[in-house]
């Protein structure tokens, strides 16, 4: 929209009564239905505000929501995500969408707009659906009431004339290692009898060839789309870095901070369900057919977003789910190992990064291959050395499935997974799932927004710990982890 | 403290639910404003603040409720209001008759039936009901420091005789105990260095805070996910959870903000010392630290010596000995 922002957003009236028009219509509707959990002084709270908001008392509204918000963001950072009641979640959307709204209140104000849908985001994020998931319809309407998308200021740059950064990570030769076998459009019974059964991995070729992400998704387009939206980022190379953190800001900045520009940080939109978010780019991607042959139900399948620039790489780790990795834009480098060399790979103690191994340098790979888009290639197969033996021995979830290893040297992959039986909103730990219940362990299933990855990072600058391996240890590979907390809303 | 002070409460934070917090004039309370008691001549000697109610106690053995949760009740020691639980330790109705700890739902007004009870039986539980000052054994310890009592169930839950608890604080997902010598013990979660035992562990059972070992401490308070304990010399130890400044440690999100929040609070204090509320450094170039896993030494303003402290989730309240 072509709109001078030194003058009152026009249309500003009807962007508050396209947003009320959302909302149930009356007061009691508005409420959420809440169980037991919610305890008596939230219960209260919550009427109190909806008492306010529909009496345009927009301030002590706002107010009221903010202590909404508090409360209910401190209930999300208790215990487990996994057991996080999700009366907690609603309740902290719900704080979302009177703040958000209320926001709106004031006509003209395009920074309260913008604010408003960052606090929607929020609310995405961290929040559970409400009212008909209504937050994605705010979301939406939020975002076609401010000025376009597309990045203010220099001319586009076109991805391959941005400078190479020298960031010392050589592109690893792919040809002395084992290649990942290819194939063209397997049948399913073949794929499940060869590969899913067995465990082996394996790259399908053509499977995604239709899919309107593959000719859509550039720089530019994802900034129209989703410029104004807010993503977790992970600032750092690695999650085991002492200077790895997570913050959020919106997809533009993000883009412009460290996917354009020569940022000396490494930022990476990793293991985001921007498809949730933004469910503009989720009509660009399909969900491939070979997801039917997973245990669990289709809307348990999660999709998540891995957005970043060259350079990014992720420790050795063991996915929890089994998975699809699908490459839209540039190439990754992934090199693998299978479960049965766990031991040899010296996975982390402490049941936080239990799923990743403490090595940093391989000797002799199993099998790697290099996932570029839309390209066929053919590798030397070569006979894998044996490995070291292992000088201590750990426990490991026994799920049988790949180690994954993997390292980044451009942007944009996009993987979505077969379905599990639990939920699936559980990140990159073993024994996050009921079906690992055997590994002795209970680490995280992770908050979208946990604190704990962040505060590793920062311990280490105190120079805390001889006993946690973070600061001796580092490794290759493509990461599953959450993300933590920055200010709430 | 051996002696009960006989001083004014004063409360101040969020008082969004008229927790009869000073005048409870608009949702805030920004200073520590008089506290109404129930009644003329009340002698309040126990506040235990909820995040959407307050319970206070009088000499008298009269409970009271505000906030959201009203009500009040005779015959009572002491008080622990939680927002899923409310505990207070009644006389038992006839004299001589054992005392009761009950846990009542904050919205039943303490009328009907409590949700739980559990009657005093030994003979340390019934001498410490009985005896003296209601401070000596405050709830959530019980009296005879034989176990403790929980927001979740199980509700009772013992405690290790030669741990000799003086005095017991639960933070939102661990416990700190002070022990007769001054020594700190911690268990519970851990995700957020709240234990400090300088990991991210959680611990089962209660474990020594070897960092603090052979310094005596006087006065231990949990927040929700951090700590702080007060030396008999009058130093605060924190650790745990800075995300929100909580610690006095350079945080990330008071910089991007560039001021001091004040959270919710309700915690009172006594009328005469000085009361600082401890929320964030500015301008410190050192590093950003989210989380304190040991604990770290906080030197106070001017030098200050600390008698007490106290923590609400997000933040935390000293108060400094008077200057002499």
């Amino acid at each position: 929209m072509a709109e001078d922002n030194r003058e009152p957003l026009a249309g500003a009236g009807a962007l508050r009564e396209a947003l009320w028009a959302l909302l149930p219509p009356t007061k009691e509707e508005l409420v959420p239905e809440l169980g037991e959990k919610v305890e008596l002084g939230m219960a209260r709270l919550l009427q109190e505000a909806t008492e306010l908001f529909c009496g345009g008392r927009r301030s002590e509204c706002l107010q009221a929501s903010e202590a909404i918000l508090d409360y209910s963001w401190e209930k999300l950072n208790t215990g487990p995500w996994r057991d996080v009641h999700k009366d907690w979640r609603r309740v902290y959307a719900f704080g979302c969408l009177l703040k958000a709204v209320c926001l709106c209140d004031e006509p003209g104000n395009a920074p309260a707009v913008a604010e408003a849908l960052k606090v929607c985001d929020m609310g995405l994020l961290m929040g559970a659906a409400i009212h008909g998931d209504i937050l994605i319809k705010v979301a939406a309407i939020l975002q076609a009431h401010l000025p376009s998308g597309k990045r203010p200021g220099p001319a586009r740059q076109q991805p391959g004339t941005k400078k190479a950064r020298n960031d010392g990570v050589p592109v690893p030769d792919v040809a002395s290692e084992r290649p990942v076998p290819r194939l063209r459009c397997p049948s399913l019974q073949h794929f499940r009898k060869q590969f899913l059964a067995p465990g082996r991995p394996v790259i399908l070729e053509g499977v995604v060839d239709q899919w309107p992400c593959m000719t859509k998704w550039s720089l530019e387009y994802i900034q129209e789309v989703a410029g104004c939206r807010t993503v977790p980022v992970e600032v750092g190379s690695r999650y085991t870095d002492e200077e790895w953190s997570q913050t959020l800001m919106t997809v533009n900045e993000f883009i412009s901070k460290y996917i354009r520009d020569e940022s000396r940080d490494v930022g990476y939109l990793a293991q985001h369900q921007l498809f949730d978010q933004i469910p503009e780019l989720k009509r660009d991607i399909s969900i491939p057919d070979y997801c039917c042959l997973g245990d669990g139900e289709e809307d348990e399948i999660t999709i998540n977003a891995w957005f970043g620039p060259r350079g990014t790489v992720s420790p050795l780790h063991q996915d929890p789910q089994q998975n699809f990795l699908v490459q839209v834009i540039g190439r990754k480098y992934i090199r693998l190992y299978s479960p049965q060399e766990s031991e040899a790979l010296y996975p982390h103690e402490t049941h936080l990064l239990h799923n990743t191994s403490q090595v940093r340098r391989w000797q002799q790979p199993r099998s790697s291959c290099a996932l570029c888009a839309g390209l066929q290639g053919h590798q030397q197969p070569r006979r894998a050395r044996g490995l070291a033996s292992a000088r201590r021995s750990v426990d490991l979830s026994p799920l049988g499935k790949r180690v994954i290893s993997g390292h980044s040297p451009s942007q944009g992959g996009v993987s979505t997974g077969p379905p599990s039986p639990t939920r699936p909103s559980c990140r990159g730990l073993p024994g996050a799932q009921s079906d690992a219940g055997t590994c002795g362990l209970q680490p995280d299933a992770a908050l979208p927004w946990h604190p704990e990855r962040r505060d590793i990072a920062v311990r280490c600058c105190q120079g805390v710990l001889g006993k946690f391996t973070l600061r001796s240890t580092q490794g290759d590979g493509d990461a599953g982890r959450p993300v933590s907390p920055g200010a709430e809303c | 403290m051996a002696e009960e002070r006989r001083g004014s409460w004063f409360g101040f934070g969020f008082c969004g639910f008229g927790q009869a917090l000073g005048s409870g004039r608009g949702r805030q309370v920004h200073s520590p404003e008089p506290l109404e008691t129930p009644g003329p001549g009340a002698d309040v000697c126990r506040v235990s603040a909820s995040w959407s109610y307050t319970a206070i106690v009088t000499r008298g053995g009269q409970v009271q409720l505000s906030g959201a949760a009203g009500g009040a009740a005779g015959g009572c020691r002491d008080a622990w209001a939680s927002e899923a639980l409310l505990v207070v330790l009644r006389a038992g109705p006839a004299v001589g008759s054992r005392p009761e700890l009950q846990a009542w739902a904050p919205g039943s007004a303490l009328r009907g039936e409590p949700l739980w009870t559990h009657t005093l039986v030994s003979e340390a539980e019934r001498e410490d009901a009985a005896g003296g000052e209601p401070q000596a054994r405050a709830l959530p310890l019980l009296p005879g420091a034989r176990a403790y009592v929980s927001p979740r169930p199980p509700f009772y839950r013992p405690l290790a005789p030669e741990l000799r608890a003086r005095r017991l604080e639960l933070g939102g997902e661990h416990a700190l105990l002070l022990d007769e010598a001054g020594q700190v013990f911690s268990w519970g979660q851990g995700r957020h260095g709240q234990l400090g035992h300088g990991t991210l562990e959680a611990a089962p059972e209660p474990r020594l805070l070897e960092a603090l070992q052979g310094l005596p401490m006087a006065e231990v308070a949990a927040g929700g996910w951090h700590s702080v304990c007060v030396s008999e010399t009058g130093d605060i130890y924190v650790w745990g959870w800075n995300e929100s400044g909580q610690l006095a440690l350079p945080t990330r999100s008071l910089a991007e903000d560039g001021k001091t929040i004040s959270r919710e609070a309700g915690w009172p204090s006594e009328g005469d010392s000085d009361v600082r509320t401890v929320g964030s450094e500015d301008g410190a170039p050192a590093p950003f630290i989210a989380i304190q896993p040991f604990p770290a030494l906080l030197d106070l303003p001017w030098g200050a010596e600390a008698a007490q402290a106290s923590c609400g989730s997000r933040h935390t309240a000293v108060v400094t000995k008077t200057c002499t």
